[in-house]
């Protein structure tokens, strides 16, 4: 094992002790408020993370996932308010709500690649913003939708809902690593494999047999599908849901948190998530042009660091190995962290 | 008789007013490494885009071993067993050597698991340290294909080929832009695989056709010139003209010596 590999291992352990540990370390060190921002950003990485499968590794630039998002988040809360359904139909329909819109606008959009496809979905996620602020009778337009909450477990007279702080940062964490952890099975995978190949040279994949299109559509509906996870956490979360979330500018925020983050890592949409979101938290109560400084450092990066914060660590940790002059580490096929 | 490999009938592909092919027809007998030739522009790519299925014909027919394969998308045809390389080299340059192989062995698989952990297909894997011992890669397993000299570019694409287990083979220019020493180390490999799959060959270097191919076709504005064995092909007129440019370049020396 060389020391990169080890430093990683450290910094993971430490990173997954201090999420468990959030409910009483943060606010013992700071104050609660910030409980639940910790929350938020968990879910918005997941969201970033939707847009890192497609743009990170298949080499399709959305700016519209937010509609899946969205559809997650109506799923939520119209399967809770107008159908009476309890707490896990509820986050079935909605799951399944953005699978089943990705499925109908993949059809379509992954026929196109590069600008055509950035601008097609960007097209789609539009015509349902405005169809659902339209529709105020089933959206509640530009009101949204508010719902109380049923209980996620019952046990004959003990309930856990997400109203205990606690239980609801666990629930969020849980989930997103849950979704996380597929996302690793999946890159390491046969399928994972297909779809690198194709973000590389989808000529050339086509020519060793792969179905480009049908796998294209397959990674659009597994990123819908991590998108309406994110989405129906955040109906959860807010105990809302409103059009505002499947505007355009939400999907460019996660297009924006993966690539600074490092699209194409698995971490890379964390950590850009974090940053902007603890920026927009701390800026934004002293100064209101805070996305200046988003607008900024996403510009610097893309020129200064074409793979993200995660590639320069990744370039900085390569360094250190070389430094202490260790030979190349023996792996076997290529698993991205 | 036996089926011929590969067949086309009065194949034609035209882009806007371009005929890159013009009625072709084209019957490739098995068991032998084809070459074809022809000036830039004959539309030789062309009629390799059309067999292998990135470009779909606007008449004709492309059959293999007897079965109609126009128009079927590349991804099937290439599950058929016709394998092909590019012009421009063109491997997966993010991945690295060892994954280039993997994916193009599993490629042809209908089913590629989501959850499965890759490295974990013992048969793929055997097979992949065999193909790299085969094309003498072994050592650059791990490197990224896109840091690849150009030479072991080229190489990794005919591993590429030959883990694919093809039943036709089209090489786009297998030697373009090699140096004579990487040249004869291909030539061999092609020679090598000539003898199991049948190939088709493109190549400009006329020492290398000559030398391995068993059967020539000439191209010229889309159709063809001459077809024949490398003596009968050397010694034709029509192919000297059209494509070897002969009278022009006198023409020019003359003119030179005029002026």
């Amino acid at each position: 094992m060389s020391a990169a590999t080890a430093i990683n291992r450290v910094m993971m352990a430490a990173f997954a002790a201090f999420l468990v540990s959030v409910p009483w370390s943060v606010p013992a060190l700071i104050n609660s408020f910030w409980v639940s921002v910790i929350a938020e950003i968990l879910i918005w990485s997941l969201f970033a993370a939707s847009v890192n499968l497609l743009f990170g590794y298949v080499g399709l630039l959305s700016f519209g996932q937010a509609l899946y998002f969205g559809f997650g988040m109506y799923g939520v809360a119209i399967g809770i308010s107008d159908l009476g359904l309890s707490f896990w139909p509820a986050f079935g329909l909605g799951i399944v709500a953005s699978m089943a819109m990705a499925l109908v606008t993949g059809i379509f959009a992954v026929r196109l690649t590069w600008h055509y496809f950035a601008i097609i979905t960007v097209v789609f996620s539009l015509i349902f913003y405005f169809l659902a602020l339209s529709n105020k009778w089933l959206t509640g337009g530009d009101d949204g939708i508010n719902f109380t909450l049923p209980p996620t477990f019952t046990f004959g007279g003990t309930k856990w809902a997400l109203t205990d702080p606690t239980f609801q940062y666990f629930f969020i964490l849980t989930t997103v690593a849950l979704c996380f952890w597929l996302m690793h099975r999946l890159i390491g995978s046969p399928l994972g494999k297909a779809f690198l190949a194709i973000r590389d040279n989808d000529v050339r994949a086509s020519l060793i047999g792969l179905n480009v299109y049908l796998l294209r559509l397959i990674a659009f509906v597994l990123a819908g599908f991590l998108a309406g996870v994110a989405g129906a956490l955040f109906a959860f979360f807010g105990r809302y849901a409103s059009a505002t979330y499947m505007f355009y500018q939400v999907s460019g925020e996660g297009v924006v948190w993966a690539i600074v983050g490092g699209a194409g890592t698995l971490f890379g949409p964390i950590i850009g998530t974090t940053l902007f979101i603890v920026i927009r938290e701390v800026v934004s109560t002293h100064w209101e042009h805070h996305s200046l400084i988003v607008g900024l450092m996403a510009i610097l990066v893309v020129i200064l660091a074409p793979k993200g914060l995660v590639g320069l660590w990744r370039a900085a940790l390569e360094h250190f190995d070389q430094d202490r002059a260790s030979k190349p580490v023996s792996q076997t096929l290529r698993v991205e962290p | 008789m036996t089926t011929p490999v590969l067949e086309t009938r009065n194949l034609t592909r035209r882009f806007g007013g371009l005929t890159a092919v013009d009625n072709l027809s084209l019957t490739l007998p098995g068991g032998k490494l084809h070459a074809i030739i022809g000036p830039n522009g004959a539309g030789k790519t062309t009629l390799f885009n059309l067999v292998s299925g990135l470009l779909r014909p606007n008449a004709g027919q492309v059959l293999f071993r007897g079965r109609d394969i126009t128009g079927l998308p590349a991804h099937e045809i290439s599950r058929l067993g016709i394998k092909r390389t590019l012009q421009v080299k063109s491997v997966f340059a993010q991945l690295t050597v060892a994954e280039n192989l993997w994916i193009t062995f599993e490629g042809s698989n209908r089913f590629l698991h989501p959850f499965r952990d890759a490295a974990s297909d013992p048969a793929a894997r055997e097979r992949v340290s065999r193909t790299l011992e085969q094309i003498g890669l072994t050592a650059l397993a791990r490197r990224q294909a896109g840091t690849l000299s150009y030479g072991d570019v080229a190489l990794l694409e005919i591993g590429m080929a030959l883990i694919s287990d093809p039943q036709l083979l089209l090489l786009d220019e297998p030697t373009c832009g090699m140096s004579p020493a990487e040249t004869e180390r291909a030539v061999a490999k092609i020679r090598e695989m000539a003898r199991t799959i049948d190939i088709i060959i493109i190549e400009h270097d006329m020492p290398v056709v000559f030398g391995i191919a068993d059967a020539i076709t000439v191209m010229a504005q889309g159709a063809i010139l001459a077809s024949g064995n490398a003596k009968e092909i050397s010694e034709d007129e029509r192919v000297r003209e059209a494509y070897l440019g002969r009278p022009e370049d006198e023409d020019y020396v003359e003119e030179a010596v005029n002026a």
